[in-house]
């Protein structure tokens, strides 16, 4: 090395420096004023290009072998920001040997000194013969290749390569972009967003710019119409990354809480209080991740078109195509807002998004509707409730409605969470957004994915109305919109919601509950003695029925899980499965023995709110013996009915009501008791085709019995003839006066249906003493089966046993059946076990 | 420097951690842990079905204090612990030899 060259060298490196430094104190300056955004970035860009420039113009001489000096990644698309990397590739056009090493250390060692952090990338040309698909990372990075020095011919031949190896890029990339939104939970409302890798961010942008060029063919049709509203987001986010590395001196990319106030203020939010302006900022920021995300989304989509055969038409209103579901009518869709409701539905239905297109039309006809409009007839709550069964894909259908603005038109209560920042330390979401994602945890247990999730799944697939969670989870932190008691102010606003619903008295009872107490079994579980058995009996006089405590259950385990990826630990799940076992074995084992009396609060509330053909002396006299889990169990309107029902009820005969919700059929009838009566009632829903969901049946120490069935009718029966209700009724009443024999009717009936059965899992048959005071608990879990419960409550009646009361249940095609029985008065003995065990079991195998 | 390494039941974490704070000791690690001592688990019955629960949900608390208030310590943790039912977990007690404070470098002492 010459004495000249080294003068030269330190001269260079002098005025790179004074460049660089005058450089960043402009670009410092307005990222204070939070104005660094493209423009900022770019113009960095172009300086420290001079930078480079000058340093390798220095270094030049020290190698023979023709070379290029080229920037890449983000650097290579100008998008420098005040300590991003600097990214470089220097390239040969030969073997690297002494001189070029030395080439390369004359390069960076300057740079180095400059304090600058470079990402170097040192090839010979012969490296890019094949695409080095080990290194994914450096291939994307040769999507921003740009020329900064050197020989532009071999900068030429690099670039050809570079580009012949596109088509091997794209799948790398896309599982990268899977990969990393993965590390979000894959989701963009975090509330400490990471501006360059969260889902919606920079690098996002960088994204779906690549795709774009890869295959401009997919992106006619002004597919890429979102290219201003890109280029506001990059503008955006670049602003603010600016000010994190003035503030943090380095390379931070991470909006934390504590930078998020320093933010806003030098971006100019609006707002009186440092809350506030945090708040504007956040909602700016998520906005702006938004439209990323969906320029990402249909980005993908149309590099990954399904086939042509896919396209099909769903009635006169829509169409699936490749983007998803679509108004075939987009004039009459623009004026009927329950046509959106219905896009979702068969969206739902068909397990595909809505399209782009339908979305932006929902959008910018929102406001010819209000709330109103969508629960205007008894049709559109109907569909409108239905939309909210927990199934596959329903978070990514809700969050379709949340982000075209639609959820928030429907639900104005769900709209005073939108984007809400609460700062705690555990949750990492927006409140609608953890609200959201609270409902994809209930959705994820459809497809459990290890044992413990199964035990949830299972309750999952025995409630009866599992809209009701989501409707729960969707209000449950809309209180959250102010400081204070959150749990009680979301019942306050829900309120609304369920008027517009118009949901029957207990289900709205249900759902408010769910809402109000949303918190306590976590309380219990994690923060309470769950073993003391005062705890285990306030929590289950607080939810007072199975169905109560499934909701709550699976309502708990869905909110925790949806705080932050770490928050539901295996630790956690199993004390909240244990909570849940207490608390149902306690509901369902022990509560035969309370019975109702004449100082319970709630009889103060029937009393006063009696219609007027029923006295006081009636309704007390009905209600005394009956358990007292009963005024938990039925609503003020039941309970009248049921009064009314046992108005003058005689020796043999049997008063009926029966009613139809949705699908599902419900029994009630009022008798007095006899042997044998909960078979043979049964035992004619079985004969009548009537597959039996839920029951209950309750008798009083006075001998009154009321029991009430849930049934289906899978053969149509009711639905096709007019007389059916009248038929099942007159049969009961000839079976309860004993002119009818049940058990023969049934043979045939039963013999058809037993040969054809399926492989069956063998029955769990378990009998408690303990739980319950006075009487013998029977637990059976079996395989449904036509006439299941007639034949094991025959047994139990055939060995002289009597039914107190029965919970009935199915999970999916298993039978739960808890019955409280008593022999002679008493509990039943071990050999009086023993023998109607093995009864049993020989109905449950081959039935009789 | 002593480490005292307790295990409570998960509900008695908040009283232990207010034992501790009442003796300025602020500084602990907080672990969700399972494990059986004599205790050994039980079973539970859901649904008729007997399932044997051998592991039981237990909180770990870590701290490490200056020999002088050993004794202090571990009868605040016992005392705030106690329920006098089996399964109320145990404490022990581990010699430190060395300790240093990361960010500063600084090796500290009792």
């Amino acid at each position: 090395m010459t004495g000249r060259s080294d003068t030269h060298a330190a001269e260079s490196k002098e005025s790179a420096a004074v460049r660089l430094a005058t450089a960043r104190e402009e670009y410092v300056q307005l990222a204070r004023q939070g104005r660094a955004g493209r423009d900022a970035a770019s113009r960095y860009a172009f300086q420290m290009d001079r930078v480079v420039q000058t340093i390798v113009h220095a270094a030049r001489d020290r190698t023979s072998t023709p070379f290029v000096v080229c920037a890449v990644g983000g650097y290579g698309r100008r998008a420098l920001c005040l300590h991003s990397d600097v990214d470089l590739l220097i390239g040969f056009d030969g073997a690297i040997a002494g001189p070029e090493e030395h080439f390369v250390k004359a390069v960076l060692q300057p740079l180095w000194d400059l304090r600058l952090e470079l990402g170097q990338h040192v090839r010979e040309i012969g490296d890019f013969a094949e695409p080095d698909l080990t290194n994914p990372e450096f291939l994307l990075s040769l999507l921003d290749l740009r020329f900064l020095a050197g020989d532009e011919s071999l900068y030429d031949r690099i670039a050809n390569r570079a580009g012949s190896q596109v088509p091997a890029i794209i799948e790398p990339l896309l599982a990268m972009v899977a990969e990393r939104h993965h590390q979000f939970n894959d989701t963009l409302y975090q509330l400490e967003p990471d501006i360059k890798q969260a889902p919606g961010g920079l690098r996002d942008i960088a994204v779906t710019r690549h795709l774009r060029r890869m295959a401009p063919d997919a992106f006619t049709n002004g597919r890429d119409t979102d290219a201003d509203r890109v280029a506001d987001a990059e503008d955006f986010f670049l602003r603010i990354r600016s000010i994190l590395h003035w503030l943090g001196g380095r390379d931070v990319n991470l909006l934390t809480h504590e930078l998020q106030e320093k933010v806003a203020d030098a971006m100019g939010s609006a707002g009186s209080h440092p809350h506030s302006r945090v708040e504007a900022l956040m909602g700016e920021y998520f906005l702006r991740a938004r439209v990323v995300t969906r320029a990402l989304a249909s980005t993908q989509k149309a590099m990954h078109p399904r086939p042509q055969g896919a396209l099909r038409r769903i009635g006169k209103q829509f169409e699936i195509t490749v983007d998803g579901v679509q108004f075939a009518n987009p004039e009459r869709a623009m004026q009927q807002p329950s046509l959106w409701l219905e896009a979702f539905r068969i969206a739902l239905e068909y397990q595909c998004p809505v399209s782009e297109s339908s979305l932006t039309l929902i959008e910018q006809n929102l406001n010819r509707c209000s709330a109103d409009d969508f629960v205007a007839t008894e049709g559109d709550r109907l569909q409108l409730r239905r939309l909210l069964t927990p199934r596959v894909g329903l978070y990514d259908r809700l969050s379709e409605m949340h982000d075209c603005g639609l959820l928030n038109r429907i639900f104005p209560e769900f709209a005073k969470i939108q984007c809400r920042v609460v700062r705690d330390f555990y949750h990492k979401y927006t409140v609608d957004e953890h609200s959201l994602l609270a409902i994809r945890g209930v959705e994820s247990l459809l497809d459990p994915s290890n044992a413990s999730r199964r035990r949830f799944g299972s309750i999952l697939q025995e409630l009866h109305a599992p809209e009701l969670l989501t409707l729960a989870l969707l209000f449950h932190d809309v209180g959250k919109w102010r400081e204070a008691d959150h749990a009680q102010e979301s019942v306050r606003l829900a309120q609304s919601v369920l008027d517009r619903l118009e949901l029957p008295d207990d289900e709205r009872a249900t759902v408010e509950f769910l809402i109000r107490e949303h918190l306590q079994m976590s309380q219990v579980a994690f923060r309470r003695d769950a073993e003391d058995p005062q705890v285990a009996a306030r929590f289950a006089e607080l939810v007072g029925t199975e169905e109560q405590l499934k909701l709550l259950c699976l309502m708990t385990l869905a909110d925790v899980g949806a705080v932050s990826p770490d928050t539901l630990t295996p630790w956690k799940e199993e004390l909240l499965w244990r909570v849940y076992v207490e608390a149902y074995n306690r509901l369902t084992l022990g509560y035969a023995d309370h019975l109702l009396e004449g100082d319970h609060p709630a009889l103060s509330v029937l009393i006063a709110g009696r219609p007027s053909d029923i006295s006081e002396a009636e309704l007390v006299s009905f209600l005394e013996g009956l358990p007292r889990r009963y005024l938990s169990t039925f609503g003020l309107g039941a309970v009248y009915r049921h009064v009314r029902l046992a108005r003058n009820i005689q020796p043999d005969q049997i008063h009926t009501f029966l009613e139809n919700h949705d699908e599902v059929w419900e029994l009630t009838l009022v008798t007095l008791d006899k042997p044998f009566l909960f078979s043979n009632v049964s035992g004619v829903l079985s004969y009548f085709g009537m597959d039996i969901l839920r029951g209950q049946a309750m008798t009083t120490p006075d001998g009154l019995v009321l029991d009430v069935f849930e049934f289906s009718d899978e053969e149509g029966f009711l639905k096709q003839n007019a007389a059916a209700s009248s038929e099942i009724s007159a049969m009961l009443a000839q079976v309860v006066a004993g002119s009818v024999d049940v058990t023969s009717l049934l043979k045939g009936r039963e013999r058809s249906l037993l040969n054809r059965r399926r492989v069956r899992r063998p029955p769990v048959i378990h009998f408690d003493n303990e739980h319950s005071r006075k009487f013998t608990v029977l637990e059976i879990i079996a395989d449904d089966a036509p006439g299941l419960l007639h034949r094991i409550t025959r047994v139990l009646s055939g060995q002289g046993c009597d039914l107190h009361l029965a919970l009935i249940a199915t999970e999916g095609k298993r039978a739960i059946d808890v019955l409280h029985v008593t022999c002679a008065g008493g509990k039943l003995s071990d050999d009086s076990q023993d023998s109607i065990a093995r009864e049993l079991e020989t109905v449950l195998e081959v039935g009789d | 420097m002593k480490l005292i390494k307790s295990i409570v039941r998960p509900h008695k974490v908040d009283d232990v951690r207010e034992a501790l704070e009442k003796l300025s000791i602020a500084g602990m690690t907080v672990t969700d842990v399972r494990g059986h001592g004599r205790q050994k688990g039980h079973t539970a019955v859901y649904r008729g079905k007997e399932y044997s629960v051998s592991l039981l949900p237990k909180v770990e608390i870590e701290v490490v204090v200056a020999d002088n208030v050993v004794e202090d310590v571990i009868e605040a943790i016992m005392a705030a612990a106690r329920t006098g039912e089996i399964g109320d977990g145990r404490v022990f007690v581990l010699p430190v030899e060395q300790s240093y404070n990361i960010r500063t470098g600084a090796r500290e002492t009792s």
